[in-house]
């Protein structure tokens, strides 16, 4: 199957960091002859890249907050993009999604971790890791264990910054690991300061409608075998990997309101998330969540990552992402005010200014963080192999890659260019605080998508027309308040 | 005396010289209470035809229904065992099975129940780890025939404990320095509760605590200084919440009962009205002066189809309760059961500061001792 995430790209930005936001090395022309590029790849649905951001000329924030600072013109770097989601407080409306145990990331998870923590962004840990690896005893030598994912980031978290979002599926729910994590000493004070959040899996863009899809060992397989569907047989069958399938879970109305309570009654200290999937009756999930009281909700487009999922899966299942950020734009219509998070393949801070823009709370990524994190020498053609089926490339990417501290420094320059770019992109628009984005900054080059956020089609010149004859009628009454 | 008194409040009376503590005339008293306290438990579910079965340890499942709290496993012959939180899933099996037989369907434990409990409880000086729960069911039964038994029983032991009251008094006398420091009055009396006892909703229960507060802000205060918590919201859809059970409790002069608890609020297996949804058929007996919860009881969800939509509320996975579903889809009738906790009653009786002083070993949360 063909891989199109852009792998080159987030490699750069995290090598680069800042340096990364500016197309220098074009080894092509001698010259400096960059522009907009007028191609674009064929797709087979829409994504948030069919909507642009149109700055306008006038900015009368920009003026507004040249008067703030007094001594000088404001630039993109004024821009505020401290947010609140889910009941954490964050330095930008970006989160790392709960990615769960598959092994290359489990394995870095530490690092990223730490970098979230440092820059003051939410961190989630998904499903199976406790499980998998070890709630507080490493079961694999090389892979940390569920507490050390956990204490790397809470420990080096910025006191009123950043928050954890801890998954918990049937399978962990047979650990208890929600009850765990509650009577653990070593978290008791994260808990008290109101840094955890306990977060329901519902879905997951990537295989919405089917539970979790794993491929694992053998070894692996017979330890896991109680808790999970095995197939083949590893206790009889010696085969080259095994299938391991969790269940869905079941939900209806009622089960999904009755389980956030519940969770709000066990457990009164943590903050409730919801992470669900592309699903056709969004809409419907959303407004229950918010009824029963979740702090927050993420919605994972059907481009979202996944450590494994059928091709078929991939291919034929699930809401796109903008079809998401829909619904959530609906939802706010409806004056739904709970906190809602887009993912999906967003990785940059032109995918983050068009989701809040339009509704969103901020955006969840994942893969960006797990290929910033591996951001070595070659890595490159490492990570666009195929997995598991060449085993001479998966003993050299065991060579290349022996994850280490550097990792950190990765990822923070990543989540620093998305910043950068958030506040590039903000202050473009003339405002200088992200909260202050509407859809009148948005502009799509399709009439369907301009039709669906009521923002525009940038060849509608009506529209443009009748805009102007207003704001001058405005400014003329400003400038001359007696002359009407 | 002062000395002592500040290692009651900090827990750290077993850390020191625990036989010292044990051996202490004042401590034996208290076991002797304890002691006693289990026999008119005993003598009273006898005479209403309760049959004891032994209590017991493990199973591949235990009560989930515990508040944050977390079970124990263990490995058995390579699978995942639970040590009973709760005999609960248990007494519904037996008491239908002993209705089945013929017998009147009325049955007990006097179960040892494991549950590492939120550390946040330590300070609540009403959690042990590790304690007794006289736990019944009784076949064919509702939850107001539940509340109907539970305070006859308390009415009894009451009533017979009260014939040490010589016992009582020098135990009282010795913690008097205690409560006398908290701005309280020691107990010089056990009156025996008037029957029936009051019950309210948990809807009048929640009424009741708010306008309390809005009286009296003072409380707020009181409850972050006495327990070292911020105090949580108050809600008629959740249950209600440590520091506000102590707080309903310590306004009360008498034992009374909270009935009707939102769905959220309990475990699976508590039942719904048919007729009113939302609302479980279930109730907390509570003692009064700020010693909480005595007892927690219902009727019981047995249809199948609803015990399978609330485990998924509660996110269970099914497989986990393989024995338990297909005894309920093939046996299955309705029960009504409560337990309750011995060492709290016997702190009630005792006015003893805290609960791990009824018990000669105490296991509070989160603390090492023996």
């Amino acid at each position: 199957m063909n891989v199109d995430y852009p792998i080159k790209e987030i490699i750069q930005r995290a090598r680069l960091g800042r340096k990364s936001i500016y197309p220098f090395k074009n080894e092509k022309f001698k010259f400096s002859i960059f522009g907009a590029t007028i191609y674009q790849e064929n797709k087979r649905f829409f994504t948030l890249d069919d909507i642009i951001i149109t700055p306008p000329q006038f900015t009368p924030l920009r003026l507004k907050k040249a008067i703030e600072l007094v001594n000088r013109e404001p630039i993109y770097h004024d821009v505020e993009t401290k947010s609140e989601i889910g009941g954490f407080k964050t330095s930008i409306p970006f989160i790392q999604s709960s990615m769960g145990s598959q092994d290359d990331w489990n394995i870095v998870s530490v690092y990223s971790a730490k970098a979230c923590a440092k820059k003051g962004v939410i961190y989630g840990i998904g499903e199976n890791v406790a499980s998998t690896w070890g709630y507080d005893k490493r079961i694999n030598d090389n892979q940390p264990c569920f507490i050390e994912r956990i204490l790397s980031y809470l420990d080096n978290c910025k006191e009123d910054l950043g928050g954890v979002v801890i998954q918990q599926n049937e399978e962990d729910a047979f650990d208890e690991l929600w009850n765990k994590i509650y009577s653990d000493k070593r978290l008791d004070q994260y808990i008290q300061e109101g840094k955890i959040a306990f977060e329901i899996k519902a879905g997951q863009g990537a295989k919405a409608g089917l539970g979790g899809e794993k491929i694992v060992d053998r070894m692996t397989a017979k330890r896991l075998k109680d808790k999970y569907i095995i197939y083949p047989d590893p206790d009889s069958v010696d085969a080259e990997y095994y299938e391991r399938h969790s269940s869905p879970d079941i939900f209806t109305e009622e089960i999904l309101y009755n389980r956030i309570r519940k969770i709000k009654n066990d457990y009164p200290r943590v903050k409730v998330w919801l992470k669900t999937g592309p699903y056709r009756d969004l809409d419907c999930v959303i407004d229950i969540a918010s009824k029963a009281g979740a702090d927050c909700v993420v919605i994972d487009g059907k481009e979202g990552g996944t450590g494994m999922s059928p091709t078929i899966a991939l291919q034929d299942l699930g809401l796109p992402a903008l079809a998401c950020l829909k619904k959530i734009y609906d939802a706010r219509k409806r004056g739904v005010t709970t906190s809602l998070v887009l993912s999906g393949r967003l990785y940059n801070g032109s995918h983050l200014v068009k989701a809040v823009g339009l509704g969103a709370s901020g955006i969840a990524a994942g893969r960006a963080f797990l290929i910033s994190s591996y951001a070595y020498p070659l890595s490159e053609k490492v990570i666009s192999s195929n997995l598991y089926s060449n085993p001479i490339i998966r003993a050299i990417q065991k060579i290349l890659r022996i994850p280490n501290e550097k990792s950190i420094q990765f990822i923070s320059n990543y989540i620093e260019t998305v910043e950068i770019e958030t506040k590039m992109l903000v202050s473009a628009v003339g405002k200088y605080n992200i909260k202050d984005l509407k859809n009148e900054d948005f502009a799509s080059f399709y009439k369907e998508i301009a039709q669906m956020f009521q923002i525009k089609y940038i060849y509608e010149s009506e529209m443009i027309e009748k805009h102007f004859e207003k704001q001058l009628f405005d400014d003329f009454k400003n400038i001359y308040p007696n002359k009407s | 005396m002062q000395s002592q008194k500040e290692l009651f409040i900090s827990h750290e009376l077993f850390s020191k010289d625990p036989f010292e503590i044990v051996s202490n005339p004042i401590f034996q008293r208290i076991y002797e209470i304890y002691d006693k306290v289990s026999q008119y438990i005993r003598e009273f579910l006898n005479k209403n035809g309760f049959l004891e079965f032994k209590s017991i340890l493990l199973g591949p499942v235990t009560d989930p229904g515990i508040r944050g709290a977390k079970q124990i496993t263990v490995d058995y012959y390579g699978k995942e065992y639970k040590i009973m939180s709760s005999a609960i899933l248990y007494k519904q099996f037996l008491a239908a099975a002993r209705k089945k037989s013929g017998k009147e369907g009325k049955i007990y434990f006097f179960a040892d129940n494991l549950r590492l409990e939120p550390l946040e409880t330590a300070s609540m000086d009403r959690h042990l780890v590790e304690f007794i729960q006289v736990d019944l069911e009784i076949a064919d039964a509702d939850h107001f025939d539940a509340m109907k038994i539970a305070e006859e029983l308390l009415f009894y032991v009451i009533s017979r404990v009260k014939e040490n009251e010589k016992e009582l008094k020098m135990i009282w006398e010795f913690f008097q320095p205690y409560w006398e420091s908290r701005g309280l009055k020691q107990r010089t009396e056990l009156k025996l509760p008037k029957l029936p006892l009051k019950r309210y909703t948990h809807k009048e229960a929640v009424d009741i605590l708010k306008n309390t507060i809005q009286e009296n802000p003072n409380y707020f205060e009181q409850i972050k200084r006495l327990f070292k918590i911020e105090p949580k919201k108050i809600s008629y859809t959740t249950e209600i919440h440590w520091e506000y059970e102590w707080l309903i409790s310590s306004i009360n002069e008498e034992p009374f009962f909270i009935y009707d608890y939102p769905r959220g609020a309990r475990g699976f297996y508590d039942r719904e009205y048919p007729d009113k949804p939302g609302i479980l058929m279930d109730f907390d007996l509570i003692y009064p002066e700020g010693y909480g919860e005595a007892a927690s009881g219902a009727a019981r969800e047995y249809e199948i189809n609803k015990v399978i939509q609330r485990m998924k509320e509660t996110g269970e996975r099914l497989e986990k309760y393989k024995w338990y579903l297909e005894f309920l889809k093939n046996h299955g009738i309705p029960t009504a059961g409560f337990g309750i906790g011995l060492e709290r009653l016997v702190r009630y009786i005792c006015a003893l500061p805290s609960i791990y002083l009824t018990l000669p070993y105490p296991k509070i949360p989160g603390i090492y001792n023996l």
